[in-house]
């Protein structure tokens, strides 16, 4: 058509497709690795800074407290769901992660080296199972 | 402009890479205007109008001249406003985005579409595995998933531009050095 031949494929091939199921089935493994146990209701929050657990605090509880550190994380409990309100991070992509309430989930604000981890109730002698 | 392999050496090579760089530069820093996080809010998703250049450069000069360029934007890119936390981001994720590629364009059966694809994947792959390592904790891995899907849309769009620019150049005469 434009009388040279490509020296390289430029049209999608058969192949890509198993490019693209490679990239899916790596990130279906990670998404059930990730899958929280069905048995476990969400009640306590871990609030980490710099890798640090600095503190838990219950999601029944209702409250609205701030992270300082680079930035400032306004966090708020609501209604047994936790979300990061306000901030003055560039990108404010924990923000825009919502309201999260799910156990194994957690909102990340990489600027402010802050993480807030939702954990469910282990099941009693849960822990206590897997180490003895 | 580079026609033969004997025309481009020396200051050629490393003018026409300082305009790439300055390119790829230009590409990521607009990128930060294109409010994409507004459709999909997770962190670290963005359309990866940077890695267009890898391609070319990839493509048409090779792997060293690539990393180079690479290296220099990421270096650059901190300087103009990413910081060091921005360049250990966007180096982790560049590099292995760039080292997946050299690898994939190798393999015969899979065109710009599949390399674009799997490099997105492997940038979004060394990002997490950089905030992993800087959050000390695994549970940042799990935006992965999401991302890596996202990545199969943004590296296909990639793609798809690479193709045009690409065919393009082809067409003017533009000849791959490699």
């Amino acid at each position: 058509m434009h009388g040279f031949s490509e020296p390289f494929p430029l049209k999608p091939r058969l192949g890509d497709l198993l490019a693209v199921l490679l990239v899916a089935v790596l990130g279906v493994g990670v998404f059930l690795a990730f899958l929280p146990g069905s048995s476990q209701t969400p009640q306590t929050l871990e609030i980490y800074q710099d890798g640090q657990l600095l503190r838990r605090v219950s999601l029944t509880e209702d409250q609205t407290f701030v992270m300082e550190g680079a930035y400032k994380n306004t966090v708020e409990i609501r209604g047994g769901r936790v979300a990061i309100v306000e901030s003055d991070c560039p990108g404010e992509d924990c923000v825009h992660s919502g309201w999260c309430n799910t156990p194994g989930q957690s909102i990340v604000c990489l600027p402010n080296r802050v993480e807030l981890r939702i954990l469910g109730t282990p099941q009693e002698g849960e822990v206590d199972g897997v180490s003895g | 402009m580079f026609r033969d392999k004997e025309s481009f050496s020396g200051p050629r090579q490393i003018a026409a890479g300082a305009m790439l760089t300055a390119l790829a530069l230009a590409l990521s820093y607009t990128e930060r205007f294109i409010p994409l996080q507004l459709l999909i809010p997770l962190p670290g998703v963005k359309l990866g109008l940077a890695n267009l250049i890898t391609l070319f450069a990839l493509y048409f000069w090779g792997a060293g001249q690539a990393l180079g360029i690479l290296v220099l934007r990421c270096f650059l890119g901190a300087v103009f406003g990413g910081g060091i936390t921005g360049l250990l981001f966007s180096l982790t994720g560049g590099l292995l985005a760039l080292g997946v590629m050299t690898l994939a364009r190798r393999i015969r059966w899979l065109s710009i579409y599949g390399v674009s694809i799997l490099g997105a994947a492997a940038h979004n792959i060394g990002q997490i595995a950089a905030a992993v390592l800087l959050m000390h904790s695994v549970y940042v891995a799990a935006y992965l998933p999401w991302l890596l899907l996202v990545s199969l849309l943004t590296g296909s769009l990639m793609a798809f531009c690479a193709a045009g620019c690409f065919r393009g150049l082809l067409s003017a005469g533009f000849r791959p050095t490699t």
